[in-house]
Parts: C-alpha cells; structure tokens; sequence
C-alpha cells in the first residue's frame, strides 16, 4: 500500500512540484495552503510523513509543527521542513520548534526523494 | 626731585624689612593672616626696641662713664625682648612667649623697685602696664597671670617695704620727683604704643574679616550650582540665589516645601530618599530629578537637576542623629540629560534600522528562493525526466512552470532595483499630463482577476470629470497597482476592497481601503519606512517584496505629494494619497520651497534628474 504524505505549501506551483515529484516516486500525496486546515487533515488522513512549509498564511508552519507535537495520537508522525528561510539560524529554529528535518529551497531533486525515503521508506 | 620717587624707596624698603621679618614667623603662624599679625605685632617692637637700646648703649656708657646697678638692670631688661621675639620665633608659642615677657617686664620692674624705695619706687607705676602688655595676646590666661603677677608684685613690695629689708633708696631726695615723673611718663609711652599695637592688630582682623566676607559672597554670587540646607524630614531652611536664576522663582518660594512641590511626582521618591539618607548619616550617590521650571513668560518647563547631599556636621551640635540636618548640592544637568537622550534615540534608530535591513535580507532571501525552488525543481525533473517518467505534455507544462516562475522572480528583482535606485537618488520621473480615471481603471482591471481569486469585492468610486493631472504615468500606475494588490493580499476571503478618487483643496485624493487584517498601532508608526514589514516573517499570507509601500512612498514623495495611512489591527486600513494636480520636480520645488496653488503652464515630457536630498 502506497505511503501517504502531507504538503502544507502555500506557493501554488512549489506545491505542483512537490506533488508531482511525491506521485512519481510511488507516494500519494495530499495537500494544503493553510496551516489552520493542517492539522484537520492530519487527524483524517494520519500521514506518513509532513512536508511543512514554515512561512503559512494566518499561522506559521512552526505553529502547525508545534500543535501536531502537542498532540500524543499525532506526535510520532515526522514533520520536515520545507522552506525558503536558509539564513543563519534558521536550521536550529525550525528544528528546535520540532521538525524532525530541514530542506531548505531552492530543494534538490535528489536529496528531496532521499530525505522523504528516509522517514518513509 | 619732587617726593613721590623717595616715597616709593620707603614703601620698597618697608616691605623689604616686612619680607624679613616674614622670615622670622614660625611657620605653623604663617597658615592663618590673624596668626601672623599677632607674631608680627609680637616681634617688631621688641626686635626695634632691643636694638636700639643696643645701639644707644655704647653713646650712653661714653657719655656717663660707668653704669649704675639700675642703668645696668634697665639695659639688660631692653635686651631681653629680643630672647623673647628668639623664643617666638623658634617655638611658634605666642601664650608662652606672653608669659615670658610678662615675667620679664616684671623681673625688671621688680629690680629697680626694690633698689628705689619699694612701693613708692617710680618704677611701681610699671607693674600696671603688665595686664596691658598682656591683653595683646587675646588671650584671658595671660591677661590673668599678668595680673596675678602684677598684683603678687605689688604686695611683695609692700610687705617687704613694712618689714624694712628693703636697701635704702638709691636715689635723693632731690631727684626722686624726676625720677617719678620720668618714670609716669614712660609707662605712659610704653602704654601708648601697646594701644597703638592692639589697635593695629583689631584693624588686622577687621580687614581679614572683611576680605573672608567678600571672598564666600564672590563663591555665592558667582556659583551655578545650588547650595541648600535641610531639616531632616526635607523641608528647605535655607537655598542659596543660584536657584532663583536656575528656577525663574524667588529662594523664599521654594524653603519650606517649596521645592519639594516643584520635584517632577515620578521623581520625588529617589529625591527624598537621597534627602532621608543623608539626614541619618549616609552620604548618598549622586541622584537626579526633574524640577519644574517657570519661565519669563509663563512657560513651564522641567529642568534635570543633580544633587549630592551630606548629613551637616555642626560644632557644638548635639550627637543625636534625630537631630541631623542635610547640606545639597545641586547642579542643572538638563543639557547632559537631553544629549543623552538624544543619543539613546539615535542609537534606537539605529538599531530599528539594522534590524530592519537584517529582516529585510532574510525576506529577500526568502522571496527570491521560493520561485528559484520551483524554477530548479521543474528544471530538474526535465533533465531527469526519464527517471521520473515525464511525458511530452508534461515537460511542456513545466517549461511554462518555469517560464512562471521567472517572470515572477523578474519583478521581485525588478522591485528591489526600483528601490534602490530610488534610495540612490538616481530614479528618473517623467512628466506627462493624463486623465487618472482611466489609468486607475486600467489598473483595477488588471486586479480584478487576483481579487475575485481571493473571494474578494473589488469597488471603484470614481467620479466621470476627473481632470488631467501632470504627473509620471508609468509611477502613478504603479503606485495604484502597488497599493491596490497590498490591499488584496492582506484582505480575508469574503472582504472588500474600496478605491476612491477625487479632487480636494486643488490635489487629487487617492484612497485604498480595505477590510483587511489591519496594521497594529507600533507597526502602522513605522509602515513604509524602507525594508519594514508588518507582523512578524513567519506569518505573512502574501508573496511580496515588503517594499511595495515603500516603493509609493517615494515616487509620491518625487511627486511632492503625501500619503497617510490609517488602520486598526482586524477592522481594515485606508491608504491616502495626495497628488499636486500639476507635478513640481523636487530640485524646482526645493528652489521656492513654495507648494503653487493653482497650476503653471510647463512643458511636455519633462524628464527630471532626482537627486536624494541631504
């Protein structure tokens, strides 16, 4: 049975990418652009895996990561971030706030389908 | 020769002997003006008459042959003062040296007495002028052991005169009333110069007074800082006139608690712990405080002050500390004060900008990797697109994706040259006349499509006889589309976006307003300065550059125009923008530094060189 993996992405064609690259490897994916739905989507569909856009509108993707950790049904599912921050500092941030990983974009093709395989096989 | 060169030789040849009867005073005399005058007085006439008796002893022995016992006791009675000014001079001990010259005086008299018939001896008249020699010494132990002396003298001479040991009279009877007139009329003398010493020395110590009075009112009048006196629950006994000039009220207005009253409410606490510490003993830090300050024409100000205080140590006070009073300096700082101030301000500006300019570096960053992970990410695929089974329609798709996200990644960069060219001063606008309805129109139209995207109800109040205005269409144009699409990007699903145009006070209005999410009240203080964004980065809803705002402020500010924003977090924001009608180029407007009324003919096309002001 195929893995199923949650992209939260607000950017319309980051999100296409992501999607498609995720269905060419086997996985099926599901997504959404508003981290207030995240976690609804989460509770319905119990991913395999979370690729966490940090940068949402209304609520940030570490908002989003911080709700899931919180939640003990929901903790063990792994979030890794996907992000355009890549300043100094942001890695140890986005970890401390409970990703389990961190790509920062522009993504390798990749390193993109190694990081998802390791948390997903 | 006339007298006034002799009468300078005499004042040089007096403070030559002055300068070296100087060097006689002991120096512990030499502290204190009144202490030297008292040895000086002590020692030159003892030294002068000493010498003199000196000088006159040899004329006296060729012209008289062999002394008398008494001329023999006179004499060396005259030399004994310069022993005495020795003593002085060696010890410093004026109380002593009075004694010793007491004892001397009355050795003297005391040997001529009882050589010339006792207590009717022309030398008992003397003895009186022991207490008076004394008295110069202002000191009533030796006044008192001069009389005691004298009166001790007195009776020895009676006593011995009735118990009849005493030689019989050395001089006759013939000479006897000479003797006695003679020796009257030197008391006399002797009496006279010591008047004229005590009344030299009371002058002394009058001029000494006089000079120390003057010397504490230069301090007062001349001081800048306060002086005050406290009780020890704060209340002012005494301030000094500095404060009248500082304060712009009278020193009686402020004793008591007059001060007290004019201390800044948030200040008085630190005030009147300094004033509370002092007073049981402490001497506190320096503290400062704000003072109210009523000026020449009834203006109120506040002035900083700085005060030390110490508790006042009295002589003669009692030791008990509940009885203490305080002794304040205060000094105006207010000049330190405002320069600090306006450092820290600096320094906040500063530090504002820094971190705006890193905030603004890290959304740059941002802004510009999110199209360059899908331009590479697409890119990638179609380089590996056997890998990953990517079909000719497919790869056509993603080279249009690409093609996208390029376009997207143009105008971010073309929005941060914008900018910079316009913070660089070297952004070009040129002048055309145009009807703004129809530009705005344009522009809403282009807008329409994004906003109904957004579920959003995009509204147009634009009256039909808009007039021309002259002004750079292709910035006007992005002034409406920038704020326009702000208005979009921060307006929730369901909302509206209003935008109204027309003419007042001979300018053309602009306004965008929305429903939106609204700016927070530190945030909308520092909307549209360069680099800032409102909220925090994490949580932006938009794909912007965060220098759309800033983008408008400037082209309208190169238009000699002005925008105003109001907004309330949740309930919306309206952005205002006044255009002159007819656009002056800002190096013009800087020459007349006049705003006209009513429009100037000028010419077409006029492309102007903006150069950033200092």
């Amino acid at each position: 049975m195929a893995k199923t993996v949650l992209i939260v992405e607000d950017n319309e064609l980051n999100m296409k990418l992501f999607r498609d690259l995720l269905e060419a490897h086997g996985y099926n994916a599901i997504g959404t652009n508003r981290g207030t739905d995240a976690l609804e989507l989460v509770r319905k569909h119990r991913p395999d895996l979370i690729l966490m856009d940090i940068q949402l509108p209304e609520v940030s993707g570490l908002d989003v990561t911080r709700w899931i950790k919180a939640d003990p049904e929901l903790r063990s599912i792994p979030v890794v971030a996907v992000t355009a921050f890549a300043m100094k500092g942001d890695e140890e941030r986005i970890r401390e706030g409970g990703c389990e990983a961190y790509l920062s974009k522009p993504i390798s093709v990749a390193k993109f389908i190694e990081t998802v395989r390791q948390f997903v096989g | 020769m006339d007298g006034r060169p002799q009468r300078e030789n005499d004042v040089i040849l007096l403070s030559k002997i002055r300068d070296h009867l100087d060097g006689l005073l002991h120096p512990s005399a030499r502290r204190d003006a009144m202490t030297s005058a008292r040895h000086r007085a002590f020692i030159a006439p003892r030294l002068l008459g000493s010498l003199v008796a000196l000088a006159l002893l040899p004329i006296y022995l060729v012209l008289r042959g062999a002394p008398s016992e008494i001329e023999v006791v006179i004499f060396a009675w005259l030399i004994a003062p310069i022993l005495v000014a020795y003593f002085l001079s060696r010890t410093g001990r004026y109380e002593s040296a009075h004694v010793l010259s007491s004892a001397a005086l009355c050795a003297m008299v005391m040997a001529v007495a009882v050589r010339t018939g006792g207590i009717a001896s022309f030398a008992a008249v003397w003895l009186v002028v022991l207490p008076i020699e004394a008295a110069l010494s202002a000191s009533r132990r030796v006044v008192a052991f001069a009389a005691a002396l004298a009166l001790i003298c007195v009776a020895a001479l009676v006593v011995l005169g009735l118990a009849g040991v005493l030689p019989p009279s050395q001089i006759g009877p013939q000479v006897a009333a000479a003797y006695a007139a003679a020796g009257i009329a030197s008391a006399t003398v002797f009496a006279v110069v010591l008047a004229y010493a005590a009344e030299a020395l009371a002058r002394a110590g009058g001029r000494q007074l006089i000079a120390e009075e003057e010397r504490y009112r230069m301090l007062a009048l001349n001081m800048s800082d306060i002086v005050s006196r406290h009780r020890r629950n704060g209340a002012i006994e005494f301030i000094s006139p500095a404060a009248e000039a500082l304060l712009g009220v009278s020193s009686s207005q402020l004793s008591g608690h007059g001060l007290f009253d004019r201390v800044h409410v948030g200040d008085r606490p630190a005030y009147l712990k300094a004033l509370s510490d002092a007073a049981r003993g402490a001497i506190s830090g320096n503290v400062e405080f704000r003072v109210r300050r009523d000026g020449p024409r009834g203006g109120v100000d506040f002035v900083w002050l700085e005060m030390r205080c110490r508790p006042l140590e009295r002589a003669g006070a009692a030791p008990d500390e509940r009885e203490r009073e305080v002794v304040a300096v205060m000094r105006d700082v207010t000049e330190r004060k405002s320069q600090e101030d306006a450092l820290q301000a600096a320094r906040a500006v500063a530090e504002r900008a820094d971190a705006a300019k890193s905030r603004f570096l890290a959304t740059m960053s941002h802004e510009l990797r999110t199209p360059l992970n899908a331009i590479i990410g697409f890119s990638e695929m179609i380089v590996r697109e056997d890998d990953l089974m990517v079909d000719a329609a497919r790869r056509k798709e993603y080279a249009q994706l690409i093609n996208d996200s390029g376009q997207h990644l143009l105008s971010v960069v073309n929005g941060i040259l914008d900018l910079s060219k316009m913070e660089a001063g070297s952004f070009e606008i040129a002048l055309h006349p145009f009807l703004p309805r129809e530009a705005i129109l344009s522009c809403c139209n282009l807008m329409a499509l994004k906003a109904r995207e957004n579920g959003l109800d995009l509204r147009l109040r634009l009256p039909e006889d808009l007039p021309e205005i002259t002004a750079d269409p292709r910035a006007f144009r992005q002034v409406v589309l920038n704020l326009v699409s702000n208005a979009i990007k921060f307006t929730e699903r369901g909302g509206s976006v209003t935008v109204s145009c027309r003419i007042e006070g001979g300018r053309l209005l602009l306004s965008v307003a929305d429903t939106g999410i609204g700016i927070g009240g530190e945030d909308l203080k520092r909307i549209g300065e360069p680099f800032f964004q409102a909220g925090t980065t994490y949580q932006r809803r938009h794909e912007g550059t965060g220098l759309g705002l800033s983008i408008v402020k400037t082209l309208v500010d190169l238009h000699g125009g002005e925008i105003s924003v109001s907004s309330k977090l949740n309930e919306g924001t309206v952005v205002a923008v006044a255009l002159p009608l007819v656009a002056v180029s800002p190096t013009e407007r800087a020459a007349s530094n006049v705003t006209p009324l009513a429009p100037v003919p000028r010419p077409d096309n006029a492309i102007m060189q903006v150069k950033k002001s200092a």
